[in-house]
């Protein structure tokens, strides 16, 4: 559960650097688009970066489908390296 | 790296592939105003001269992207740049409010068509300007290398809010953002992971089998080319121009017309930019026998994080955007196919476009220049809109203007407008390359497929192109 959390402030801070929102009125449900005002380019330049972030490798097919923020701590949880 | 410029020491940084990219449009014959960007941004209130003055200053002390200077090496050729420390600039002013709209056009056009020294001098010309109608503000034209659209909207309303703070004590605007730290965030790209990957990507899509080149006037050109090489199986283009002379027509796409393309973009999930480009994809079909391979340059901002939003300076990349779909394919689908093929192409966008078009010449064996695009697109998704949130009702325009040079054959840059979020689509084209004719013809047919595709999504490409 610590990990689970850890993840989900370090992909708020994650999103932080990408949109100007308050990072606590971030949550798990927040959809990308039309929460948090990203476009379909900040999305994938994020995912490029956070497959850094998370030391994750995406599988762009895959990837593509997360729409909210819980979405992609799933995908990321879940596909984590080592 | 520290180099010394004519006796002063200044820290040294390699270009961009932003910036190569852009260099090569003056490197393939045409002169340098080609990479000049003219724009014009005047508010319908009074002006306070010194107050302007003082706002410009503000603003280009904030923006080092504005203080940006290109030196050649002489020892070995290569061009590096470096920021020049601020000084203190008193911009002109002219007074055209007696004069007519299509006199002032052509007078900014005319300063627009004046070059920079490329590799040595000042990059940028700011003019304070009244305009008829109580619009005030400036004119301002800058190089290439040192902005693109996306910065010299951030500039703009930069200026505009140093403005109405000094004037009208709104609040002052939070600082931009370091263009010195984008460079080095570029320059950390190289030999990274992350390129590794997109190099991976986009020699993948360089192996594939070859493109098909789809000219915007149909197959007469490739024909031609065929004939002229004496080989029936080419498939790649050559479309430039000797000089680069070239024009702008903007069309202008009504209110409650665009509003149907945001409600069908809403309702379906689909950008906006991937509606335009399946009316595109499907129009340079249809005028090409109704082919299936279908290459558009799709031009990408890269302007994700909110440093790289703010940080002034050119990072715009662009990649060839290719799809290959049956006719069958019902418009719903071929959006989806698109975006698809847009979220791979933007994951990858930090690759240096260069080697993507370098590798696909090469492998193919095709001429230099050559090409399986005959357009180019970019979508500006309502950017300077969000100037009008600072101004609160105040009449605000925006202007474009052409230094009589185009970089691109066929660049399709679809905006939109301030004063009521309607679509402008602003056609730039060389005019070797295309008559306004042609232009007309494929505007025309570009909004009859957009139309009659958000009206049937489950109609297939084969049906839209013959409804149309």
């Amino acid at each position: 559960m610590k990990g689970e959390n850890t993840m989900f402030e370090q992909m708020k801070e994650l999103i932080c650097r990408y949109v100007e929102v308050d990072p606590d009125s971030i949550t798990k449900d927040s959809r990308f688009i039309e929460d948090l005002g990203f476009n379909s380019y900040d999305i994938m330049s994020m995912l490029g970066d956070a497959e850094t972030e998370f030391d994750v490798e995406i599988d762009e097919e895959e990837i593509i489908k997360c729409k909210t923020v819980g979405d992609l701590l799933d995908y990321f949880g879940g596909h984590k390296n080592g | 790296m520290l180099k010394n410029i004519g006796g002063i020491s200044y820290e040294c940084y390699p270009l961009s592939s932003a910036q190569r990219l852009n260099l090569c449009n003056i490197k393939e014959g045409t002169t340098d105003e080609v990479e000049n960007i003219g724009a014009g941004q005047f508010l319908q209130i009074g002006v306070n001269l010194a107050a302007m003055r003082e706002a410009l200053n503000r603003a280009v002390e904030r923006c080092e992207s504005m203080r940006l200077r290109l030196w050649k090496d002489p020892e070995t050729g290569e061009t590096w740049q470096y920021i020049v420390p601020y000084q203190n600039e008193y911009f002109e002013y002219y007074d055209f409010s007696e004069w007519k709209e299509d006199k002032i056009t052509d007078v900014l056009n005319k300063w627009t068509s004046q070059p920079f020294d490329t590799f040595g001098g000042k990059l940028s010309r700011i003019v304070i300007l009244t305009l008829p109608d109580g619009y005030n503000g400036f004119y301002y034209n800058v190089h290439h290398v040192c902005m693109d659209s996306s910065s010299v909207i951030a500039f703009t309303r930069d200026v505009i809010e140093i403005y109405c703070s000094l004037m009208y004590d709104m609040p002052y605007p939070k600082p931009m953002a370091s263009y010195i730290e984008s460079v080095k965030r570029d320059l950390k790209y190289e030999g990274s992971k992350k390129q590794q990957k997109d190099e991976e990507y986009w020699q993948k899509q360089i192996a594939l089998a070859e493109p098909m080149y789809t000219d915007y006037t149909g197959p007469g050109r490739l024909m031609q080319l065929r004939k002229e090489n004496k080989n029936k199986k080419q498939r790649w283009g050559l479309l430039a121009s000797s000089d680069g002379k070239g024009s702008t027509i903007t069309y202008e796409l009504d209110y409650d017309s665009t509003m149907k393309i945001m409600d069908f973009a809403q309702q379906n999930d689909i950008p906006v930019s991937i509606i335009i480009l399946h009316a595109i994809r499907t129009v340079l079909s249809k005028f090409n026998n109704e082919c299936t391979d279908i290459t558009i340059t799709d031009l990408v901002s890269r302007r994700s994080t909110l440093d790289n939003k703010k940080c002034g300076g050119v990072r715009m990349h662009a990649f060839p955007l290719r799809t290959i779909m049956p006719l069958n394919t019902t418009v719903i689908e071929s959006m989806r196919m698109i975006k698809k093929a847009q979220d791979e192409l933007f994951i990858h966008a930090d690759y240096d476009p260069l080697k993507v078009f370098g590798g696909l010449a090469e492998k193919f064996g095709a001429a230099p220049g050559s090409t399986y695009a005959s357009v180019d697109f970019t979508y500006q998704p309502g950017a300077i809109g969000a100037i009008n949130d600072t101004l609160k009702g105040i009449g605000f325009k925006s202007r474009w203007y052409s230094s009589g040079k185009q970089p691109k054959p066929m660049y399709i840059t679809a905006m939109h407008r301030p004063s009521d979020g309607g679509l402008n689509f602003y056609f730039g084209y060389q005019t070797e390359c295309a008559t306004p004719e042609e232009i007309e013809f494929l505007y025309y047919f570009t909004g009859r497929v957009l139309f009659r595709s958000i009206e049937n999504p489950d109609k297939t490409l084969k049906e839209i192109i013959d409804m149309t």
